[in-house]
């Protein structure tokens, strides 16, 4: 079995609700493994969000330890926190949240630049060949406000690619989009993860997704329930 | 990437950068032209002395503005006319007198009277003849600026300052005093006009020869007539020029003025920037999530502030420049000395920084996570 690239240790979440401390989610150990496609499933308010952002590195958990490619990253400062997410990171949000008033292109290459410095010709390259390949050639110079909601997210997909990330974090990627291309996004995000060096997570409630995965979650209630890679014999599909 | 990131969001958002741009503006130009006022007023004041052509003045004692200089013995000349460094002396003559017009009213004005045939501290700009037509014993010039006031008196024509006749030979141009409207004429004229004593003079007007230490020169000056104040044109004139702000509650009034265009502007630039950033605020934190730091957020919006504050700054100079076009040659006081302008310019884009700050800790403080929500 390949290294783990993504492992959370005893990791917990609370939220304060007004005055009372709310645990949105309990102690869960979880390892993501490069060349796999997981999806997280779960019914609203699980607390999947909650766990893909203690993932991502842009929530602190209330207890336990993040470890990215062997590192403890729990307690870095938040400067550097940033700078993982940028080398190690891509993210995939439930609406594309693309800068408007970026074209397409700068769309994409900010996600490289943003630490400042010179944008390489490489990565201009790179962003062309990417959106390339989601078919978005003829869409280099436009405005966000001109595409449609599928070439948004698939636009967003190249951003999230463009650093060449080891682990691939979308949330709900799909359920903003018409059937025809939500099937485009995730079999777009399919062949994404047979590249064997990235480890993708998919969060999603919708059922419909699920063939798509190589490995399974289901959360509820602040707990994971089932892990198919892991079968509970009462628990089996 | 960063400044294009901040430049492309300002051009987006046009609503909030043209607010701001507006805020930057107002600093330059209502501050700016608070300044240039001022400033036209500093030329009013000192303009005997700043155009006067000497190097060192020599007053009564204790002389803290020139125009209320006391008499001084116009023997000193000699004195002073007999030092080797010394290329000329001449005694100045000025006080108040009241034109009558045509029409019988009174006008008040400040008589100057020159030695001819050096007119020293005399009319350097005319509208119509010259400092010649003072070698007339009753010549006297006005300046055209002031001719409406004083009843639109002709060339050539005979009138009545302080009971005694004197004739129009001349009109300056553009040449504005501050303790009243200024009149020229010759020693003699203006000693009958003022009743000033035989004998005495209101100042001395000393030009030194080229490369002579003045501060040495003023010390022997100084040592050569210790009843009398020698003083370096320059500081005289600047000596003048703080009397009149610290005496007539001006200094507080511009200060006033020029604090209001400052706060203006800058309430201005703070709201709409603020505005601009919550608008961004969805923006900012997917660039964070992606991996921008605190840091690289707060540098696009400090870059955003400089971008609006140097855009701004050019505007509002070139708004300034056709104000101080639009005044020149008119009775109001505007005048913007060069040095003036970069210190504006910087002060104005600091101002602008300030004017952000809230606007930048707002964009720092919005979390990642919230993309997520
Ligand atoms: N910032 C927050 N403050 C308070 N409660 C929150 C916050 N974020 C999420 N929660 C709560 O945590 C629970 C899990 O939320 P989330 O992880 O977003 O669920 P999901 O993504 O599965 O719909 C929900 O009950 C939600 O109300
Ligand atoms: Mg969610």
């Amino acid at each position: 079995m390949p290294q783990p690239i993504l492992q959370l240790e005893r990791v917990a979440r609370d939220f304060f609700d007004g005055k009372t401390q709310r645990r949105v989610l309990y102690e869960t150990d979880l390892a993501l493994y490069p060349g796999e496609l997981t999806i997280l499933a779960g019914p609203s308010g699980s607390g999947k969000t909650t766990l893909l952002t203690i993932m991502g590195l842009v929530l602190k958990p209330s207890a336990g330890d993040v470890v990215v490619a062997g590192e403890r990253v729990t307690h870095l400062p938040e400067h550097k926190l940033a700078s993982v997410r940028r080398m190690r990171y891509g993210f995939v949000f439930q609406l594309a949240e693309l800068l408007p008033a970026l074209s397409v292109v700068e769309n994409v290459i900010v996600a490289a630049g943003i630490q400042g410095g010179q944008v390489s010709a490489d990565v201009r390259a790179r962003a062309l060949a990417l959106l390339e390949s989601f078919g978005l050639s003829d869409c280099l110079g436009l405005k966000p406000l001109q595409l449609s909601g599928g070439q948004k997210q698939r636009v967003a997909i190249a951003r999230a690619l463009i650093n060449d990330p080891s682990i691939l974090l979308c949330d709900e990627p799909t359920s903003a989009l018409d059937a025809e291309s939500s099937t485009i996004v995730l079999d777009t995000l399919k062949q994404l993860s047979r590249d064997t060096h990235r480890a993708l997570l998919l969060v999603t409630h919708d059922p419909r997704v699920f063939p798509y995965a190589d490995r399974l979650l289901k959360i509820d209630n602040g707990r994971i329930i089932f892990d198919s890679r892991h079968p509970l014999p009462e628990e089996n599909l | 990437m960063r400044s294009l990131v901040a430049l492309k969001i300002l051009l987006h958002d046009r609503a909030t950068t043209l607010g701001s741009l507006i805020g930057v503006i107002a600093i330059v130009f209502l501050v700016g032209q608070q300044l240039a006022v001022l400033f036209g007023l500093f030329t009013f004041m000192s303009v005997l002395v700043d155009h006067s052509g000497a190097d060192i003045w020599v007053c009564s004692k204790h002389t803290s503005n020139v125009n209320s200089a006391g008499l001084i013995p116009e023997r000193y000349l000699d004195r002073i006319s007999g030092l080797p460094f010394v290329v000329w002396a001449e005694p100045l003559l000025f006080g108040n007198g009241t034109f009558v017009t045509a029409q019988g009213t009174n006008e008040s004005v400040q008589v100057v009277g020159l030695r001819m045939p050096r007119a020293a501290a005399g009319p350097w700009r005319f509208f119509k003849g010259g400092s010649e037509g003072l070698l007339d014993h009753e010549g006297i010039t006005l300046d055209r600026l002031d001719l409406r006031m004083f009843g639109n008196p002709e060339y050539g024509k005979v009138y009545e300052i302080n009971s005694v006749r004197v004739r129009v030979s001349g009109i300056t141009q553009s040449i504005k005093g501050f303790a009243g409207r200024l009149v020229f004429t010759n020693m003699v004229k203006a000693r009958e006009i003022l009743k000033t004593p035989p004998g005495r003079c209101r100042a001395i007007l000393v030009k030194l020869a080229d490369g002579i230490d003045r501060a040495a020169a003023i010390t022997q000056l100084q040592a050569m007539l210790p009843a009398a104040e020698v003083i370096a044109a320059a500081d005289l004139s600047a000596l003048t020029r703080i009397y009149y702000v610290k005496n007539t509650g001006m200094g507080g009034s511009f200060g006033f003025s020029t604090i209001v265009g400052a706060l203006v502007g800058i309430i201005i630039i703070t709201l709409t920037m603020y505005t601009a950033v919550l608008q961004r605020q969805k923006d900012f934190a997917v660039l964070r999530a992606l991996g921008a730091r605190k840091r690289d957020i707060l540098i696009i919006v400090l870059l955003q502030s400089l971008m609006i504050g140097v855009a701004g700054i050019f505007i509002g100079f070139l708004l300034l420049s056709l104000f101080l076009q639009a005044t020149l040659d008119t009775p109001l006081p505007s005048y913007m000395p060069l040095a003036a302008a970069p210190v504006l310019a910087v002060g104005t884009l600091l101002l602008c920084i300030l004017g952000s700050v809230l606007a930048m800790r707002k964009a720092v403080s919005i979390e990642p996570a919230s993309v997520f929500r």
